[in-house]
């Protein structure tokens, strides 16, 4: 083992979100600090919205993260619908679900196909991989979740169609039926992809805290919000619960949730929710689902590739079952108020909290899953570096398994850097 | 056959909504481009990194630092041809939303912008290098990026 002392420094880790980086001190062959530095320059959004007309807010704070646009969107939508009492219609509702579910398929893809398959690998790229059939799987992946995302909301990053009180255009007719095929043909991909993380030996298990908001059809848009501690919690609540902690040295701060530590994202989704995964997914995934609940965090790939697949089934479903009918785009009955929109965004718990006053944003409070994790993802780098300098590993194997962890939970940088803090008046 | 270009992909300040928009065009052309490219610099797909020799440079986001500064006039010397992917890096806008801020919100951000070695004001990339060409869009219009982006690969 290592007695002696050692800094261990990635500057600008690769394959994720936007710009972090990683410090680990080591003293007497110990672990004195893990510092994971959220580098993402800010664009201080939070400033940037007050005194907007709330009309073009949504499309404003989706370019916060061009990973997860339509997240964020979302769930801005969502927030100045309940602040200016908007009632949206179980039309627009299907529609949402679509186009989150297109997000999920391409976000997820993303991740598991060109952020962690190299590791598997042991390559540098995905593009290294010797077996090309896979570049062509995630290639066909990606674009099924690309051609949704453009049929139900216009484009896949900053979408257009999806609006305050609707959506501004209909899917074209003529274009479902082959989008239904495509979302078909790739289930056999993404059933593939599942097996490789269910086969992969990768572990580091630790007792925390799962926390979903959890939806009866696993659409990642309205329910409950739970924990694997028992907490029960309405949207609205979701911030009373959490306690901001600021991390030193990064342009970020972290959450703590109920006094603790705690994870968000797919782990936790399948963790708290896999018995609302749609009934196609249940019967070809039931081997991958199985293995939850689980505290692996590495076991958030395999829950991603789940949901790719629930996120196709579900989408073919609503496509099979629904014809979409022009529908105004509704009006707000009002222009002043408060309200909570609370999703899951790919990477875990949305909440965007939002006052508008005479038809201007007051102020918005946001938190973002990334920041959520920090403090979580921390100390599994710590016990795990841990772990390595006991088994006397080199400082390039410590840093390479650092990088897997962090990537297990998906972290994005760019959303990281955004919160509010609070002066409280 | 002719030798490959190199091709850099280089995220500045920004959502890098362009490069994840990218990433969504390489579903039906990467195979083929692969023919012609080297994808050399792009952290989204991997890890090694070495700012030199590119054929072709395709940048996004603004310039908001002094270390962002340097890097694009390094990245500058070392390309040939150096694209400038949307509006942030066109115009320096919605990612220099800052530069337009009143006094109540310039009060707000003045600790941020003092610990964080920001500059004065952000910069588009074409305010502080010279670039050969360039995609509008936020995200990058998909038509116009491929047929800009083919004329130098196919050159």
């Amino acid at each position: 083992m290592h007695k002696g002392d050692l800094n261990i420094s990635i500057d600008k880790l690769s394959k994720i979100e936007g710009h972090a980086d990683l410090d680990i001190k080591v003293r007497n062959g110990k672990v004195e600090d893990v510092h994971l530095k959220v580098m993402e320059n800010r664009r201080f959004f939070e400033q940037a919205v007050k005194g907007k007309p709330f009309e073009g807010v949504p499309q404003l704070v989706s370019r916060i993260c061009g990973t997860c646009s339509i997240a964020h969107l979302t769930c801005c939508i969502e927030a100045v619908e309940k602040t200016l009492g908007i009632e949206p219609s179980p039309q627009t509702l299907l529609m949402r679900k679509l186009t989150m579910y297109s997000l999920m398929i391409r976000d997820h893809a993303l991740h598991l196909y060109y952020f962690v398959l190299p590791d598997i690998f042991g390559l540098d790229s995905v593009l290294d991989i010797k077996d090309k059939e896979i570049i062509h799987q995630s290639l066909h992946v990606k674009e099924a979740g690309n051609n949704l995302s453009n049929l139900i909301a216009g484009r896949a990053v900053h979408a257009p169609f999806e609006v305050i009180g609707g959506f501004s255009n209909l899917p074209d007719k003529k274009k479902i039926s082959s989008v239904i095929s495509e979302l078909k043909s790739v289930r056999k991909y993404v059933l593939g992809l599942a097996d490789i993380f269910y086969n992969c030996n990768w572990k580091l298990e630790r007792k925390t805290n799962f926390v979903a908001l959890t939806t009866s059809d696993f659409s990642f848009l309205e329910g409950v919000i739970k924990s694997s501690s028992g907490s029960l919690i309405q949207e609205k609540d979701f911030w009373n619960h959490l306690q901001n902690v600021v991390v030193p040295y990064s342009k970020a701060s972290g959450f703590e949730f109920e006094g603790k530590e705690y994870v968000v994202g797919a782990l936790s989704r399948m963790n708290l929710n896999k018995e609302n995964i749609h009934k196609d997914t249940k019967k070809d995934a039931k081997k991958y689902l199985d293995v939850f609940p689980s505290n692996n965090i590495y076991h958030n790939n395999l829950a991603q590739a789940v949901e790719i697949l629930h996120s196709i089934d579900h989408s073919i479903e609503i496509l099979t079952n629904n014809t979409f009918k022009k529908e105004e785009v509704k009006k707000p009955p009002k222009l002043d108020g408060e309200g909570v929109g609370v999703i899951e965004a790919p990477r875990g718990t949305l909440y965007y909290w939002l006052a508008i006053c005479d038809g201007k944003i007051r102020y918005v409070n946001l938190v973002i899953p990334t920041a959520q994790n920090l403090l979580s993802m921390r100390e599994d780098i710590r016990d795990m570096v841990s772990c390595l300098l006991e088994e006397g590993k080199s400082e390039e194997e410590i840093k390479k398994e650092a990088e897997k962890i962090i990537r297990a939970y998906d972290p994005c940088m760019s959303c990281a850097s955004h919160f509010l803090e609070i002066n409280w008046i | 056959m002719a030798k490959k270009k190199r091709v850099g992909i280089f995220s500045f300040t920004c959502d890098e909504g362009c490069s994840v928009f990218l990433i969504e065009i390489f579903n039906k052309k990467l195979i083929s481009w692969l023919d012609k490219i080297d994808l050399v610099y792009f952290l989204s797909v991997k890890d090694k990194r070495e700012i030199k020799d590119f054929d072709v440079s395709l940048v996004e986001g603004v310039i908001s630092t002094k270390k962002e500064k340097e890097e694009i006039e390094k990245i500058r010397k070392n390309s040939k041809v150096l694209i400038a992917m949307g509006s942030c890096a066109i115009s320096g806008q919605p990612s220099g939303q800052r530069n337009n801020f009143n006094e109540d919100q310039l009060s707000e951000i003045k600790d941020d912008l003092k610990e964080y070695d920001y500059l004065p004001k952000f910069l588009s990339v074409k305010e502080v290098i010279s670039v050969d060409d360039e995609v509008v869009g936020c995200p990058i219009d998909k038509g116009k990026f491929i047929k800009v982006f083919e004329k130098y690969i196919y050159a």
